[in-house]
């Protein structure tokens, strides 16, 4: 125990908590503990804009499986974090947020910078404090990093009035911690784990439904050795992208609105639903009460409230999913014993609707470069170990069925906040965590011009990241519903982007490499170039056809039943066997 | 609809009404009657939150609240259904 700086103290436990990296700016009410940070063994990046610090925590968090850091100052630093915040708590990504507060008798009077970002975050950080004793900073950091961490993780904010960074005080730092509301259930019970198994020997038509929980729970390699126990087809949803690999023949893709046929009619001609770290989400169910009418449902998570939220869970188990699924492995293998269910006629049909609906599309007819072209390539060329942070819109679901991802922890998105200008702060978050692997933000236009000034950040502190923007200068998903839903009439949709600003030069500016591209022979030689530059950051202008369209599509609201495959045309079910 | 008793204990810190009513504000359930009192532990205070509540939106509102992290347990009194709804002021929109 020693005498310190309630700000010393704080950058102590930071330290303490195993903290290598922090994204963040600083500002008056978090100054105090800058001084510290000044002498730590923390590397500390200088972002450019508050936002981007959240999402290159989460980006690092996505990546390492670590708890991701971002630091700011009261007030508008604060407020800043609030979409990268909301964004990791959709996403259950563990993220601690440090920011500065008004000293604390200043709280309540609207002081300068004053913003009660405890209050603003309360709807949606998994927990939150507001520190005003020094005392009190190493247990709030211990506990922040514990509860971002464990169970379903999420983002936990810790505000420090600044009084209690400039006051001295004992450094007592302890990473046990007490918390009696809080006691996530991990070991899944044995009774779950039977009925799971039994249920699962009576069903002819299971498909294991598979969510982003099999990443954060690094339970990979477990959901490999269930699959190929049982041998039931799986889809992946958005978020668990790379938990399972595309390549692998049981691998039906994403479902949900962009998904492919055989996945979405998969879940919805099921007898049974292996749910995994999935939580029904709208953009997976389609119109909830046509949603796999005849499937009994398992439930693993490891989040008690998601089991029964949106959909009945016929057996519920509770717990971390690398535990469960390893449990259920031998146990499903003794059941298997007993009764071996004939999944062939099933598979023979999954197989027949992959063969007959392949993800596939159109190139534009005038000649113009085809978007989804482009990404396939970036993802041919890059190969499985590169990890891609997609923007949101039409290239993040072009990004989620045209890249062939192997390994989990390589596809990073915004997907259920749906932050657009997500892509280049988590791609530098990444790098920074996974700085030999190879990091593409593939990005649009519209979503690059939100958050681009991170490639400052990039250029400066040696991250040299990789940017595909997607231009058809629009905000393409958008418009692509004033296509379909709107007749047409596309208000407010058009970025000339085009135009202005100029790509290339914008990146030169930051301190990048400007590559442009509008060409579909001159796509493998921009991409190779941009493989070949490892020591500045790379942004290449892929200048693509303005109206091509994200196909596989379920209109929001509809039943999964009326998936289109392009513009009024549903596949050809009369041919199908289901 | 039965109304139901959740006998909430949560950590007496601050915040933690603002925690508990902010849930139920914005998963769009009613609170019919709130009262917050001590307990003979001083860190620890006693929620009663009356709801008209039940089957599955009365479980999702207790697995919600039990998420919180100042929510150390949840209690729910069986209603006592010969008794009738003290009062009802507000209209419920749940169905």
């Amino acid at each position: 125990m020693s005498q310190m700086t309630g700000a010393s103290s704080l950058v102590a436990s930071l330290e303490a908590a195993g903290v290598d990296v922090m994204f963040g700016i600083p500002g008056g009410a978090i100054l105090p503990a800058y001084d510290p940070i000044f002498s730590s063994s923390i590397r500390h990046i200088l972002v450019r804009h508050e936002q981007g610090a959240g999402h290159a925590a989460t980006g690092y968090a996505q990546v390492t499986g670590r708890v991701g850091v971002c630091i700011a100052t009261s007030g508008p630093g604060a407020t800043n974090l609030v979409t990268p915040l909301a964004d990791a708590a959709m996403d259950s990504v563990p993220v601690v947020a440090i920011t500065g507060q008004v000293p604390s008798v200043a709280i309540g009077t609207d002081a300068f910078q004053e913003a009660d970002i405890r209050g603003i975050t309360m709807p949606f950080a998994k927990h939150n404090y507001l520190i005003t004793h020094p005392a009190d900073i190493p247990r709030a950091i211990a506990e922040a990093f514990h509860i971002a961490s464990t169970g379903r993780p999420g983002p936990v904010l810790v505000d420090i009035a600044k009084d209690a960074l400039q006051t001295m005080t004992d450094f007592n730092y302890s990473p046990s911690v007490n918390l009696p509301g809080y006691k996530p259930k991990l070991i899944p019970d044995n009774q779950s784990i039977i009925d799971a198994a039994a249920l699962i020997t009576q069903s002819s038509k299971p498909v294991f439904y598979v969510g982003g929980g099999v990443i954060k729970a690094n339970a990979s390699r477990e959901l490999l050795e269930l699959v190929q126990l049982l041998g039931a087809p799986v889809v992946t949803t958005l978020m668990a992208r790379g938990a399972f690999p595309d390549s692998h023949p049981l691998n039906l893709g994403m479902p949900g609105m962009h998904g492919t046929v055989a996945a979405v009619t998969a879940l919805q001609k099921a007898d049974l639903l292996i749910t995994l770290g999935a939580r029904f989400d709208d953009r997976v169910t389609g119109k909830l009460s046509t949603f796999a009418v005849n499937a009994k449902v398992i439930h693993a998570d490891v989040d008690p409230a998601e089991i029964g939220k949106n959909r009945f869970a016929d057996v519920a188990v509770l717990g971390d999913l690398k535990n469960t699924i390893s449990a259920l492995i031998p146990a499903l293998k003794a059941a298997l014993g007993k009764n071996q269910p004939n999944l062939t006629p099933w598979l023979h049909q999954m197989n027949s609707l992959q063969a007959a609906y392949p993800l596939g599309y159109d190139k534009p007819h005038d000649g113009s470069l085809s978007p989804q072209y482009v990404i396939e390539r970036l993802g041919k060329i890059s190969g499985p170990e590169a990890i891609f942070a997609a923007g949101v819109g039409q290239h993040q679901m072009w990004a989620s069925q045209f890249v062939s991802y192997e390994n989990p922890r390589t596809w990073l998105n915004s997907g259920g906040l749906g932050t657009m200008g997500y892509a280049v702060p988590a791609a530098m978050g990444a790098k920074v965590g996974a700085p030999d692997t190879t990091v593409w933000a593939i990005d649009g236009d519209g979503c690059f011009q939100m958050t681009n000034q991170e490639l400052v950040t990039c250029a400066l502190n040696n991250i040299p990241i990789k940017v595909a923007i997607i231009n058809n200068e629009s905000l393409g998903m958008v418009r692509q519903w004033q296509t379909l839903f709107y007749e047409g009439r596309y208000s407010n949709t058009s970025l000339e982007s085009k135009r202005v600003p100029n790509f290339p030069m914008l990146a030169e500016a930051m301190g990048c490499v400007g590559l442009s591209c509008e060409r579909e022979e001159d796509v493998d030689a921009t991409i190779e170039k941009a493989m070949g530059i490892n020591d500045q950051p790379v942004v290449i202008d892929f200048r693509v056809h303005r109206d091509a369209m994200v196909w596989p599509m379920v209109a929001a609201g509809a039943s999964n039943d009326d998936i289109k495959i392009a513009r009024e045309t549903a596949p050809d079910w009369d041919s199908q066997e289901l | 609809m039965a109304q139901h008793t959740l006998e909430v204990l949560v950590e007496n810190s601050p915040g933690v009404l603002a925690r508990v009513a902010g849930l139920f504000s914005r998963r769009a359930y009613n609170i019919e009657r709130l009262s917050v009192g001590p307990t003979a532990d001083s860190s620890i205070s006693q929620m009663d939150i009356v709801v008209n509540l039940e089957g599955h939106a009365l479980e999702q509102v207790i697995a919600q609240l039990d998420k919180l992290i100042n929510v150390i347990s949840i209690k729910e009194i069986v209603p006592n259904k010969a008794a009738p709804a003290v009062h009802d002021t507000q209209p419920d929109y749940q169905n």
